[in-house]
C-alpha cells in the first residue's frame, strides 16, 4: 500500500517494518509449529487410528516399522488425549510466555526485582515449580500407586502407628508401635498405596487442569473480549448479554448434570469448565481492551494507517496481557477446588489418581492414620494458596498503581 | 430510565436467563439415552422378554414417543408450574423432597450468611483502620487461610480434632433436635464455622482495601476537622461507600460457597440437607430428583445474580440509569 510516496513522512510502510509482515512468522510461532504440530498430529492419530486397548506408542512403532527401536528406547507409553493436550499447552506456555520473558530481558529483570520483594509470592513460585516439574516428570519415574494389602497403613517416616492397625510392619516395631520407613516416606493408605506416589500423580492432574482449562478459558475469553470491545454497538451488547448467560450457569451443577446423563472423565471436566469458565475473563478483557484502545498511542497508530487486526494483535493484546495473566492465575484455584470436590465425592474420574480422591480414601481412618488425609489435603491447600499469592504478586509487579491498594 | 424501570428490565432479563438454562437442560436430557429406559430394556432381556417392546412401552409411559416440541412444551410448563415429578427413590414428589432438604440446609445457611455479613465488613474495616499493625497482619493471614483451604478438608480436620479427639462437638448430626435449641446450635457450630471461614476471606480483603481508599479521602478530613467521633466517621463516612463494591463481593461469595461447598459440608457433617439429597439422587440414579435439584440450584444462582446487580445499583445513588 505504501512505498509509492516515500516523501510523505506521516505514512508508515507497514510491510517494511521489522517483523510486521503479514506472512512473516515470528520465532515463537516457528517453535510452536515445530513442536506443537507433531503433538497435535499424535493426538489425532491416537483418537482416530489407535484402538481403545492399544498403547499409542506401541502402535505407532508398528505403523512406522520401528517397533524394535521403540522397544529398545522403552517407548511404550499410552498417553490419553488429556496428556497430549497437556504437552501441547506446555509448548504454548514455553514459546509464548517463558520465551518472551527471555526475549525482553530488560523488562523481565525489572519485573523480577518488583516480584522478589514479595516473599510469600517467591515461595509460592518455588512451590508451584515443584508441582509443575513433579507433575510433568514425576509419572516417568514414579509408578502408579498400586494396591498392596500387606503394606496397609504404613506410617510416614519418623511417624508411628499403633500395631493393631497394621497387618505387617515394614519398619521396626517398638513399644507396640510400628515405625515409619524410607520405603514409604509419606506412609500408605488402607489399600497399601504409597501416599507419595499418589501425591506425585495428583500433581500431574492438578497441572493438567490448571494448564489446559486456563488455555481454553484464555483462548475464548481473550477473543470474545477483544472482539466485543472492538465491534462496539449492538454486537457488543449481544456478546456481553451472552457472557451474562454464561456467567449465570452454575458450572459445578451443570457438570453434575452432564456427569449424570452422559458420564464424564477428566477430559470432560476440563472441557466443561473451560467452556463455561471464560465469562469473567471475557468481561475483564473487554474492559481492559476498551481502556487501552482509548490511549493516545493507539490513536496515533490508527492515524498512521494501521488496520484493526494489527492494532488489536500488536498493541491491545500485548498491553492487556499482564492484567489477563493475573486474572487467569486467580481463577485457577476455582478449577482445582471443583475437581477436588468432585473427586472427594467419588464422582470424579476414578481412572486418574487425584488429591481429592486421596483425601476421601483416608476419611474413615483419619483418627489413627491422619497422614492419608493430611498430606494430599495440605498439598491442595498450599497449591491454591500459592496461586492466590502469585496472582496478587504479579498484579503488584506489573501494575504499580495497584500497589497502593493491595499493599501488604 | 428510572430505578423502577431498571429493576423491571433486570428482572425480565433474569427470567429470560432462567428460561435459556431450562432449555439447555431439556436439550441435554432429550439428546441422551434415558437411564431408566435402558434399565427396562436390560431387565426385559434378562427376563426373556423382548427389549425393543420394553423400550417402546417405557417410552410410551413417559411420553417420549411424542414429537420433540410437544415434550419441550410439557417440560417447560412442568418446570414453571413446579410439577417436578415423582422421586422414585424417596417415594415422594420431588418438590417435597427438595423442601425437606431446604429445611436442614437453611438451619446452617442462615446463621452462616448473617455471620459473614456482620463479621466480614467489620473485620475488614478494623484492619484498614489499623493498617500494617500485627492485628491487620493476623486478619489478612486469616483471610488468606480461610479463602485457600478447601472447605471439606477443613471440615474433616475440625471434625477429627474437636469431634473425635476432644469430643467437644457431636460427630453425628441428630435430626430429632428442635431447631431453636442449644443442642442444635451446638451440633451446627462446626459446619457454620467452616463456611464462615471460607466465605469471609474475600469479604474481608475487599472491605479492607476499599475502606483503606476512603479513610484518607477528603470528606474524611472534613469530617475529622468538624469533630466527628471516630466511630461515627467510620460507620457513616467510610462504611457507606465501601458497601457499594462490597455488596457485589458478598453476594457472589455467598453464592459460590452455597452452590459449591455446602454440598460437601453436608456430606462431611452428615446433614440431610439439599446437598445430601442431590448427592443421594445422583448415586441412586433418581433422574427427576437430580433434575429438580439442579434446577433449584440454578434458579438460586440466577436470583442471586439478580440480587447482586440490584443491590449494587440501589446502594450507589451516583449511578445513572441512562446507559444501562
Amino acid at each position: 500500500m505504501a512505498t509509492q510516496k516515500p516523501t510523505k513522512f506521516d505514512q508508515v510502510d507497514w510491510d517494511n517494518l521489522t517483523g510486521s509482515g503479514r506472512f512473516k512468522i515470528s520465532i515463537n510461532m516457528k517453535l510452536l509449529l515445530v513442536t506443537g504440530v507433531p503433538v497435535l498430529l499424535l493426538g489425532l492419530y491416537d483418537h482416530f487410528l489407535v484402538g481403545d486397548r492399544e498403547a499409542t506408542f506401541v502402535r505407532l512403532g508398528e505403523d512406522l516399522g520401528l517397533s524394535s527401536q521403540f522397544e529398545a528406547l522403552g517407548l511404550d507409553f499410552n498417553p490419553t488425549s488429556v496428556d497430549i493436550l497437556f504437552v501441547f499447552t506446555i509448548f504454548l506456555f514455553l514459546w509464548y510466555l517463558v520465551l518472551p520473558l527471555y526475549q525482553n530481558m530488560r523488562m523481565t529483570k525489572y519485573y523480577w526485582k518488583e516480584f522478589k520483594r514479595n516473599r510469600p509470592a517467591v515461595i509460592s513460585l518455588i512451590w508451584l515449580t515443584i508441582i509443575f516439574v513433579g507433575g510433568v516428570l514425576g509419572p516417568f519415574f514414579v509408578a502408579m500407586p498400586e494396591q498392596d494389602l500387606f503394606a496397609a497403613y504404613q506410617p510416614p517416616v519418623f511417624g508411628s502407628i499403633d500395631q493393631v492397625h497394621v497387618n505387617q510392619c515394614v519398619g521396626e516395631i517398638s513399644d507396640g508401635r510400628c515405625q515409619g520407613t524410607w520405603e514409604y516416606p509419606l506412609g500408605t493408605t488402607r489399600g497399601g498405596q504409597d501416599v507419595l506416589a499418589m501425591v506425585i500423580h495428583g500433581m500431574t492432574v492438578t497441572m493438567q487442569i490448571a494448564f489446559i482449562t486456563t488455555m481454553i478459558v484464555a483462548a475464548i475469553g481473550i477473543t470474545f473480549g477483544t472482539v466485543s470491545a472492538y465491534a462496539g454497538g449492538w454486537v457488543d451488547e449481544i456478546m456481553m448479554r451472552f457472557v451474562d448467560i454464561v456467567l449465570s450457569f452454575p458450572t459445578l451443577l451443570f457438570f453434575l448434570l452432564i456427569l449424570y446423563i452422559y458420564g464424564a472423565g477428566l477430559g470432560m471436566f476440563i472441557l466443561v469448565f473451560g467452556l463455561f469458565g471464560w465469562g469473567a475473563t471475557a468481561r475483564y478483557v473487554r474492559s481492559k481492551a476498551l481502556s487501552v484502545s482509548e490511549e493516545e498511542f493507539v490513536k496515533a497508530t490508527k492515524i498512521s494507517g494501521a488496520g484493526t487486526y494489527r492494532i488489536v494483535r500488536r498493541h491491545v493484546v500485548p498491553n492487556t496481557a499482564s492484567s489477563i495473566i493475573t486474572q487467569l492465575t486467580l481463577i485457577i484455584p476455582g478449577f482445582l477446588l471443583a475437581e477436588a470436590q468432585l473427586a472427594f465425592l467419588g464422582i470424579g474420574d476414578t481412572a486418574v489418581p487425584t488429591w481429592g480422591q486421596a483425601i476421601s480414601s483416608g476419611r474413615n481412618a483419619i483418627d489413627f492414620a491422619p497422614w492419608i488425609v493430611l498430606v494430599p489435603g495440605m498439598a491442595l491447600f498450599l497449591t491454591i494458596l500459592a496461586f492466590n499469592f502469585l496472582g496478587d504478586a504479579i498484579l503488584d509487579a506489573l501494575n504499580p498503581e495497584a500497589e497502593a491498594e493491595s499493599e501488604k | 430510565m428510572g430505578l423502577a424501570r431498571y429493576v423491571a428490565a433486570r428482572t425480565i432479563w433474569a427470567a429470560l436467563v432462567s428460561f435459556i438454562i431450562v432449555t439447555v437442560t431439556f436439550l441435554l436430557l432429550a439428546l441422551a439415552p434415558n437411564p431408566s429406559i435402558s434399565q427396562a430394556a436390560t431387565q426385559a432381556a434378562l427376563e426373556g422378554g423382548d427389549p425393543a417392546t420394553a423400550v417402546e412401552q417405557q417410552e410410551q409411559l413417559r411420553g417420549l414417543d411424542q414429537p420433540l416440541y410437544v415434550r419441550y412444551m410439557d417440560f417447560v410448563q412442568g418446570v414453571y408450574t413446579l410439577e417436578w415429578g415423582w422421586s422414585q427413590n424417596r417415594a415422594q414428589p420431588v418438590t417435597e423432597a427438595l423442601w425437606q432438604g431446604i429445611y436442614y440446609t437453611a438451619q446452617y445457611s442462615i446463621p452462616w450468611t448473617i455471620l459473614t455479613l456482620i463479621i466480614g465488613p467489620l473485620v475488614g474495616l478494623y484492619s484498614a483502620a489499623n493498617m500494617y499493625s500485627w492485628k491487620d497482619h493476623l486478619a489478612t493471614g486469616f483471610a488468606f487461610f480461610g479463602w485457600a483451604i478447601p472447605n471439606f478438608f477443613f471440615g474433616i480436620i475440625l471434625l477429627v480434632i474437636f469431634g473425635v479427639w476432644l469430643q467437644w462437638f457431636p460427630i453425628q448430626y441428630d435430626t430429632s433436635v428442635p431447631v431453636f435449641s442449644l443442642a442444635n446450635a451446638h451440633q451446627l457450630f462446626l459446619p457454620v464455622f467452616v463456611l464462615v471461614t471460607g466465605s469471609i476471606g474475600a469479604v474481608m480483603r475487599v472491605s479492607r482495601n476499599e475502606s483503606a481508599e476512603f479513610q484518607n479521602a477528603d470528606f474524611m478530613k472534613t469530617a475529622k476537622a468538624k469533630g466527628v467521633s471516630p466511630t461515627r466517621a467510620y460507620a457513616y463516612h467510610v462504611m457507606r461507600p465501601t458497601m457499594v463494591p462490597l455488596s457485589t463481593t458478598i453476594v457472589s461469595q455467598l453464592l459460590v460457597i452455597f452452590l459449591g461447598s455446602s454440598l460437601l459440608i453436608e456430606i462431611v457433617f452428615g446433614i440431610p440437607g439439599l446437598g445430601r439429597v442431590t448427592f443421594d439422587a445422583l448415586i441412586n440414579q433418581d433422574t427427576n430428583l437430580v433434575l429438580g435439584a439442579t434446577l433449584l440450584f440454578t434458579f438460586i444462582a440466577v436470583i442471586g445474580n439478580l440480587i447482586e446487580d440490584l443491590v449494587f445499583t440501589i446502594m450507589d445513588p451516583r449511578i445513572s440509569f441512562d446507559d444501562r
